[in-house]
């Protein structure tokens, strides 16, 4: 195996990645090599799919199995070797089903089709053994020795960015939401990616066309979560337990979570929320269910340990999951994209047995003391009081903004981000979405101008509600985004935050801190077009990145 | 008192202090590390762990659950253990197999005893709803747990048969022994309704779900229960792997679950079953011999090797073990789960 998508990947003075029998994350050799041959297999349908899409033919079904292909492959979501297997069979089915359409869309159109190399044609064995001789074929760092180690980061870049895509891809799509600009991007990736493109103008071309296209899933997942269940508004958030039985969801999927809370609506059962999760207390149609009681927990990072201590059953409806221990392997669940191997896994959205599971188990024995936490801060809400932030602005009540937003993990190097909440000034407000916000969202930040300090806006996708907010505020200074007294600081984990970091960057979003460290996949020379084209910069030390922000705005 | 320390298979660290007249066992268990154990008397051989370095005293055992090969190359047993230096030990086991918190106990009643073939009985359990547990039967495929009689005196180890469930329900095949206290009780006494108490989930004969290879159970007697618990687990899960049972008994009246059996057939097509008969009585078309001259037979006609599982009485463990060994199964892919009667 070699891997070294996320942040937490395993790095010394010889290199980074994880190359061993095991990935940090927990990922085995032969999961992480079936993975790769997955994505290799799903290259060569995007480039069929792309030359098809040219002639006027597509195949939706085909795109849909990519995003979700790519989904299984996130960090934390996919253990389960023996369903690669499976997928990279679907995948071989998938790629005959466009070739053919290809070849019929060609000589309708009295062309021959192209003969496609590569992925395109690749072969892949029908047996676990079998594939994973293949691996080398597929790797995620095939011709370093010939291209060089910038083009194999950029490469990396693209193919993690097309991972992001297609996990929000996949949830605005499970509520409907689908967008051919966004299939369409994924396949010129993918068609780029498998003819082995070695230029790096036209990689980082792709890779800032892979944010633009982010733009838009991230628009699609907004508009199917408002869509489907409203438009969030500032909600107060129960952060302790509740006395009786309890349901615990966790990832990012708010379809999931409604699936739920239907099945175990009258039934005496307390839905909690967990993770990326929280905020789907702020969408009025789930907060209409009076069994959504609350919060749980804190991070994905700290779920072993939480997990363990919850007396209901766990439902894991998309990253970030860990290996399940003994205490509660036998009652927590997988759903969607998610599987571990020897862990129960819902298909069809049946959650009955999770119902049978919490009646069985015992719940909360008590009351804990209430406590509760203020989120739902969406674009709507924030602009709706936009006048109010204008004057606060122009009279000196708010002197900056921080967005602090991204992924949380373990690494020690994170308390930046909580350190940097802490200490920005009083009369700066800090915005917030991702999971990295539970290392602080518990602090009381107080109130500006009769406005909260601390204005929870979502999950991670959220960043396009940031996005807007951001847009329609330099709109009314009359002045650009980057202008605005405005600092990014994101913390990355996984490849939906390198996906949201290249939307920036295609944006033209400049003033951009980045940590707890930087991408593994990025050479220093890749880092150095980063700084200078684009103005990212790796966080330092909390206290000195608020007062060069702050001289910034002033 | 000693420092000891012990490596688990998946490289995790566990250190606690040991004095010297306790058993290894019991100091960790005082420290709340609760590691896989079963008869807890030298019998069974779940507790048997390398040693790297130090001192011990080994307390009388069988046997069986350490051979003298065994100790000659450190091998302990934490149950009949001391310390007599600080020690290095090395487990077979991963860290998820190491509990933390102390072994659940809780109430169960008798809802269904039958006889299952001439020797012993299908013995069918349910859990009393419980404030710390509810009344969930919270498991993993092959664990055992501990069954003490109503009045408290008579401890006895058996492996689960079905699957974690929600309705709180376990389930036995418990083979009779003659003049066996639990046996006697099982056979004279038992009512339905009457309350045991269930001391569990333990063991660590559980499936490797890191591994892909195909996965064959060996079972004699009544240790076809933890192969049914894991079958019937794959069965539930739609797991498509290879699979194959090879089940003896000695005489053909002693067969029981054979029902459970063709259930499982149906349900995954590709499990091949050899029901073994090591002395007919009367004619029998399936397999004569012991499952470990099955396996031996089957291994040999096998492309790939496989992980192997095997429960049951000392004899065939270790027949099943030099049997797979000879075919080049690797040693660490070859599971067991010894009973010892009583």
């Amino acid at each position: 195996m070699f891997c070294y998508q996320c942040e937490q990947t395993y790095r010394s003075e010889e290199g980074a990645g994880c190359a061993g029998t095991k990935g940090m994350c927990g990922k085995d050799a032969a999961t992480a090599d079936l993975q790769d041959i997955l994505l290799y297999a799903c290259e060569g349908i995007g480039q069929i799919l792309h030359r098809a899409r040219r002639l006027g033919a597509t195949d939706i079904e085909a795109d849909r199995f990519i995003i979700f292909a790519f989904f299984t492959t996130l960090t934390n979501v996919n253990f389960n070797s023996m369903k690669f297997v499976e997928l990279i069979q679907q995948a071989s089915l998938t790629r005959d089903r466009v070739k053919a359409l290809y070849e019929r869309a060609s000589y309708a159109a009295c062309k021959y089709p192209e003969t496609l190399s590569g992925a395109a044609a690749f072969v892949p064995a029908k047996d676990m053994s079998g594939l994973l001789a293949q691996a080398p074929e597929a790797a995620v760092r095939k011709g370093a020795e010939s291209f060089g180690e910038d083009v194999v980061g950029l490469r990396a870049l693209i193919l993690y960015g097309l991972k992001g895509i297609c996990a929000y891809a996949y949830h605005a799509r499970v509520l409907g939401q689908e967008r051919d600009a966004i299939y369409e991007a994924i396949e010129h990736a993918l068609s780029v990616l498998a003819r082995g493109e070695s230029d790096i103008s036209a990689l980082l071309d792709e890779a800032l066309a892979i944010g633009r296209a982010n733009f838009v899933a991230m628009e699609a997942l907004d508009a199917a979560n408002t869509g489907t269940f409203g438009t969030p508004a500032p909600t107060s958030v129960r952060v302790t337990p509740v006395k009786g039985k309890a349901i615990l969801v966790s990832g990012h999927d708010l379809k999931d979570l409604h699936a739920i809370l239907e099945a175990t609506k009258d039934k005496g059962i307390n839905v909690y929320t967990h993770g990326e999760l929280l905020p789907a207390h702020s969408y009025p149609k789930l907060k209409a269910y009076p069994h959504l009681v609350g919060n749980y927990g804190g991070a994905w990072q700290d779920q072993q340990k939480e997990f363990a201590e919850f007396p209901g059953p766990i439902v894991m409806t998309s990253n970030c999951l860990i290996e399940p221990q003994p205490r509660y392997r036998g009652r927590i669940f997988t759903a969607g994209p998610v599987d571990w191997a020897g862990v129960r896994h819902i298909a069809n959205e049946d959650f009955s047995i999770v119902v049978q599971a919490a009646q069985a188990l015992p719940g909360f024995a008590e009351d804990a003391p209430e406590k509760t936490i203020t989120i739902g801060f969406s674009r709507d809400t924030v602009l709706g009081v936009a006048d109010k932030v204008i004057d606060a602005v122009k009279a000196g009540a708010i002197r900056h903004f921080f967005l602090i937003g991204g992924c949380d993990g373990a690494a020690p190097g994170r308390n930046y981000y909580s350190e940097f909440a802490d200490e920005a000034p009083k009369d700066s407000v800090i915005l917030t979405i991702g999971c990295g916000k539970y290392r602080f969202n518990k602090h009381d930040f107080g109130t500006i101008g009769g406005l909260p300090r601390l204005l929870d806006m979502g999950q991670c996708s959220d960043a396009y509600s940031a996005l807007v907010v951001a847009t329609k505020l330099a709109e009314a200074f009359g002045v650009g985004v980057n202008e605005l007294p405005l600092s990014l600081i994101v913390s990355w984990f996984e490849q939906k935050a390198a996906a949201v970091l290249l939307t920036l960057l295609a944006l033209g979003v400049r003033n951009v801190r980045l940590g707890p460290t930087l991408p593994a996949f990025l050479t220093p020379t890749l880092v150095g077009v980063l700084v200078d084209k684009f103005g990212i910069q790796p966080i330092s030390e909390a206290k000195a990145d608020i007062e060069a922000s702050l001289s910034r705005a002033a | 008192m000693f420092k000891v320390s012990l490596i688990t298979r998946d490289g995790a660290a566990i250190a606690f202090d040991a004095e010297p007249s306790e058993s290894l066992l019991d100091a960790a268990e005082r420290s709340s590390i609760y590691l896989p154990s079963s008869c807890r008397e030298g019998g069974c051989g779940a507790c048997r762990v390398g040693r790297e370095h130090g001192d011990v005293e080994l307390l009388p055992y069988s046997s069986s659950a350490l051979s003298d090969v065994e100790r000659d190359s450190g091998d302990i047993l934490l149950c009949r253990t001391q310390a007599r230096s600080d020690l290095a030990l090395r487990a077979p086991f991963d860290q998820a197999a190491v509990g933390f918190s102390p072994i659940p106990e809780r109430q169960a009643v008798i809802s269904e005893i039958t006889p299952a073939g001439s020797g012993a009985v299908r013995l069918v359990l349910q859990y009393e709803d419980d404030a710390v547990f509810g009344r969930a039967a919270q498991f993993t495929a092959g664990q055992f747990v501990e069954l003490s009689l109503p009045d408290g005196s008579v401890k006895r180890s058996y492996s689960l048969a079905n699957t974690p469930n929600w309705d709180g329900t376990l389930e036995f095949y418990i083979r009779l022994q003659p003049n066996g206290a639990f046996s006697s009780y099982l056979k004279d006494r038992a009512a339905l309704g009457d309350a045991l108490l269930v001391r569990g989930p333990q063991g660590q004969f559980t499936a490797d779900e890191a591994s892909t290879a195909e996965r064959w159970f060996v079972a004699g007697g009544t240790g076809l229960a933890p192969a049914l618990s894991m079958l019937r687990q794959m069965a539930e899960f739609g797991d498509t792997r290879g699979c194959r049972l090879f089940f003896g008994v000695n005489r053909v009246d002693e067969l029981f679950a054979l029902d459970v059996i063709e259930n499982l057939k149906n349900a995954m097509p590709q499990l091949i079953v050899a029901t073994c008969v090591w002395k007919p009585e009367t004619h029998w078309e399936d397999f004569v011999g012991t499952p470990a001259q099955a396996l031996t037979r089957a291994l040999t006609e096998a492309a790939e090797r496989p992980d192997i599982y095997v429960c049951g009485p000392p004899p065939l463990i270790a027949a099943t073990e030099s049997a797979a060994l000879a075919a080049s199964v690797d040693h660490t892919r070859i599971f067991s789960e010894r009973f010892t009667p009583a």
